[in-house]
């Protein structure tokens, strides 16, 4: 059931995930589609989430968000530092300025790094798990992962899961996307867009999830436009194969239980084609976060009663797709 | 001409011979095309049809033995690869 | 007591082997009306150097195809137009699987899908010599010429039925390949013409025939109603004229139109996904139905080429596909689902969104009218038998061995 409605503000708005933003050339959605997004929501019940661009809003956007309860995504660099204090979301897309920025202890942030930079920078997240409220990491390219890289990414959970140990025996409730949700999860929690959020755009349309609207018009990854719309703000939503977007529709998905995954669709329609099936790689590293999870939260219980009803069992596959004769 | 059923080998048994037979006539068709001139090939696979001939006939000896068909001077038996059964085949 | 009832021949190996297509050509002599190959042309034909590197591609990766056995299909167009071609493709086969000591070499066969109007000549012949026991042939005739015609008529202006052209090659065929089936197709047209063009091809000597309807969007109000009276009357006349002793139609099937359950019976019905199709380019595909040439409306479902090879990711949606994630409630719930089969290139041309998870239906009215005359002649068949004296149990374990074949 539709959720929650992400508006993208700005063309150059940040990207808060996986897909990446080029664009350069600001294009504003307009205040009359603004007020129109904040309306469908309301009738629809829809949380808001506001992503915003680099520079100040006039007071005209400002006055038409206020109007209703929201969230800010805002990217680490905004101009608008009141706007940036405030923010729900900050978002980095280089590590050198999450080195230097003052985090909060109220703070979530999310760090957008190639595998390549949190290889060489994950260290740094050690300083700043005990303050902030949440990391969220984002690998960018992980549908690049190969056999050396699952290697390599094994051995940074396992020490990033060593610091978060370390944390909770001091008294300390660290939130690291990538090794605590899936501790505390009995089912899956996925991005789910197209089915529980979908984006509207600066262009008044409405996309699965901003990686759909700012792909570049002829981008098809092989199979036909992936910039595609699922309806506009005049005559409402028109998603076709709406079951697609659902965990029960999607095979591989609903036999899985990396239950902190992404499950990103815009991943899954560039790497398989389709938006129901993920690739491999996003498989494996989702497998490999599990699985270093199951060892924290048993490293944690060495020390004493820690969510003494939650069990993440052992198995013995990094991919469910090499045992779907099993499901 | 007439075709009688004497017995049946096991599936794994009948796989064996289903192999070796395939395997003869990739053999038999591979003769077709291949000339002396290729001279590794060529004597790869004329050791290869040696080889395989002798196992196709091993497999007769050893079944017959095994499972006592009956014989026919002016007969030869044949196997059906679908049902696993044994036929003696007599021209009369 | 042996019942003798003629059943399907099951394809060789079936479910075990890797079925590998060569597209080697798109051109063909004729246009038939009902062909799904929207974008034949006469210029996209495989070179030489484009099939030695696809053959090098899945020779050189034994370990990415494990199948026990292997199924080199050739196909346009039409493909004996390119035997030059294909006779040096075979010969390469043999001699690499044999060179490279490849388990395939164990178990292969060439197979073609042909128009037959080349059949009798001296290249044709002398490749069929060349290659006699690894051969699976079928010659495509529509049945009787009126029916024929209809659909398979020559490319150009004057439509002329290439039924003439293809008859005179059946006795041949058949002399080489006692057992060999035709397919036959069915579209809207061609309803009326089905019994007399069954019996017609039973007349020639064929002794299975395999046809179906075309899974695409074209019946018309009230074909149902003509299929099921079609097929009344072919029941009656293979019942009436003994046939169904010695030969074999794939409408009859005893299993089907049964409820399915949603578990048990969860699997896909398509094979697209464990076949390999490779096009003039070079480029893979699951099934030549996901090729450019073949689809409407959608664009090419590439899985990669002979230079990068085949991207793994591409397939993983045919391996998990199952019948109910793709099927709406209304067939899952369905009656008589049982052998309502669908094509899973026409599932994504058809899709509103670019998908394969999209149940093509257009069929379901023509399953349905074809399970109520199934239901006819077994039930017709069941009670002959009976004043024949053969036990009902007797019949079913005998017809129970009929396989449910389908021409992609």
């Amino acid at each position: 059931m539709l959720q929650y409605l992400i508006i993208q503000l700005d063309d150059t708005s940040a990207s808060y995930c996986h897909y990446s933003n080029d664009k350069k050339e600001s294009r504003l959605i307009s205040v009359e589609s603004l007020k129109k997004g904040i309306l469908f929501a309301m009738k629809e019940n829809l949380m808001i989430q506001f992503v915003y661009p680099n520079f100040e809003l006039s007071q005209e956007y400002k006055d038409a968000i206020n109007t209703i309860d929201h969230s800010d995504i805002v990217p680490s660099d905004c101009e608008d530092e009141k706007l940036k204090d405030n923010a729900d979301i900050i978002i980095f897309n280089n590590w050198k300025e999450l080195e230097s920025y003052k985090i909060n202890e109220n703070g979530i942030y999310v760090i957008r790094t190639y595998k390549s930079e949190l290889f060489e920078n994950h260290l740094s997240l050690n300083k700043f798990l005990p303050i902030a409220k949440r990391i969220n990491v984002v690998i960018t390219d992980i549908d690049s992962f190969d056999e050396n890289d699952f290697e390599k990414y094994k051995e940074i959970l396992s020490s990033l899961s060593k610091e978060i140990e370390k944390l909770y025996v001091e008294g300390k409730t660290p939130q690291l996307n990538l090794l605590t949700d899936r501790m505390m999860l009995d089912k899956m929690n996925n991005c789910n867009a197209g089915d529980e959020n979908i984006t509207l755009a600066p262009d008044g349309k409405f996309y699965v999830c901003p990686a759909f609207y700012l792909t570049d018009g002829n981008e098809d990854y092989g199979l036909g436009k992936s910039k595609f719309s699922i309806g506009d703000l005049e005559n409402g939503l028109e998603v076709k194969n709406p079951q697609l977007y659902k965990l029960s529709y999607a095979p591989i998905c609903r036999n899985c239980d990396a239950y902190q995954c992404k499950r990103c669709v815009y991943l899954n329609r560039k790497t398989t084609y389709e938006l129901n099936t993920p690739g491999h790689e996003q498989c494996v590293v989702s497998h490999l976060e599990r699985n270093e999870s199951r060892e924290l939260l048993a490293n944690i219980r060495k020390h004493g009663i820690f969510f003494p009803d939650k069990e993440i069992k052992e198995i013995s596959y990094l991919d469910p797709f090499d045992v779907r004769k099993e499901w | 001409m007439s075709k009688k059923l004497i017995g049946s080998v096991t599936e794994q048994e009948k796989n064996e011979i289903q192999t070796l037979f395939e395997r003869r006539n990739g053999l038999n068709e591979l003769a077709m095309i291949l000339t002396a001139e290729n001279e590794a090939l060529y004597e790869k696979l004329v050791k290869d049809m040696g080889e395989t001939g002798t196992k196709f006939q091993n497999w007769w000896n050893t079944m017959s033995a095994k499972y006592q068909w009956e014989s026919s001077p002016n007969g030869n038996w044949e196997i059906n690869f679908e049902t696993c059964e044994i036929y003696l085949v007599t021209n009369e | 007591m042996n019942m003798n009832i003629k059943n399907s021949n099951s394809s060789w190996q079936s479910g075990m082997a890797k079925n590998i297509t060569f597209i080697v050509t798109k051109d063909c002599q004729l246009a038939c009306k009902y062909c799904y190959l929207v974008g034949k042309n006469e210029k996209e034909r495989m070179s030489w150097e484009v099939a030695k590197q696809a053959i090098d591609y899945i020779l050189d990766n034994e370990q990415d195809f494990r199948e026990e056995s292997v199924v080199w299909d050739f196909i346009g167009g039409e493909p004996f137009l390119e035997i030059d071609l294909i006779d040096k493709i075979c010969d390469y086969l043999k001699s690499e699987m044999f060179r490279r000591d490849h388990h395939w070499f164990n178990s292969y066969r060439f197979s073609f899908s042909t128009n037959g109007i080349n059949y009798d000549t001296e290249k044709v012949q002398n490749f069929i010599k060349k290659n006699r026991d690894h051969l699976s042939i079928g010659i495509t005739i529509d049945g009787t010429e009126v029916k024929h015609d209809i659909n398979r008529v020559y490319k150009g202006n004057d439509e002329r039925g290439s039924y003439k052209d293809v008859v005179r090659n059946i006795p041949l065929w058949l002399q080489q390949f006692p057992n060999a089936g035709t397919k036959v197709t069915i579209a809207s047209p061609d309803i009326p013409y089905i019994k007399e063009s069954v019996l017609h091809l039973y007349s020639l000597g064929i002794k299975e025939v395999n046809i179906n309807c075309v899974f695409e969007d074209v019946w018309e109000d009230g074909d149902d109603k003509k299929f099921e009276d079609q097929l009344m009357q072919l029941a009656d006349a293979i019942i009436d004229g003994d046939y169904f002793r010695d030969h074999a139609c794939s409408f009859f099937m005893e299993h089907i139109g049964k409820p399915m359950d949603p578990k048990r019976d969860n699997q896909n019905w398509c094979g697209a996904g464990r076949m390999l199709s490779i096009d003039a380019a070079g480029n893979f595909y699951p099934c030549t139905r996901f090729a450019q040439y073949s689809l409407r409306d959608k664009k090419a479902w590439m899985i990669g080429n002979i230079n990068k090879g085949i991207d793994k990711n591409k397939l993983r949606p045919f391996f998990t596909l199952d019948r109910c994630t793709q099927s709406k409630q209304e067939c899952i719930d369905c009656e008589v689902a049982s052998g309502c089969a669908w094509c899973q290139g026409e599932n994504y041309d058809a899709a509103e969104s670019s998908t394969v998870y999209q149940r093509a239906t257009a069929i379901c009215k023509m399953h349905k009218a074809r399970v109520r005359a199934n239901n006819y002649y077994w039930n017709k068949l069941y009670r002959k038998l009976e004043l024949e004296g053969i036990a009902k149990e007797e019949a079913e374990k005998q017809m129970k061995q009929s396989s449910n074949n389908i021409n992609c």
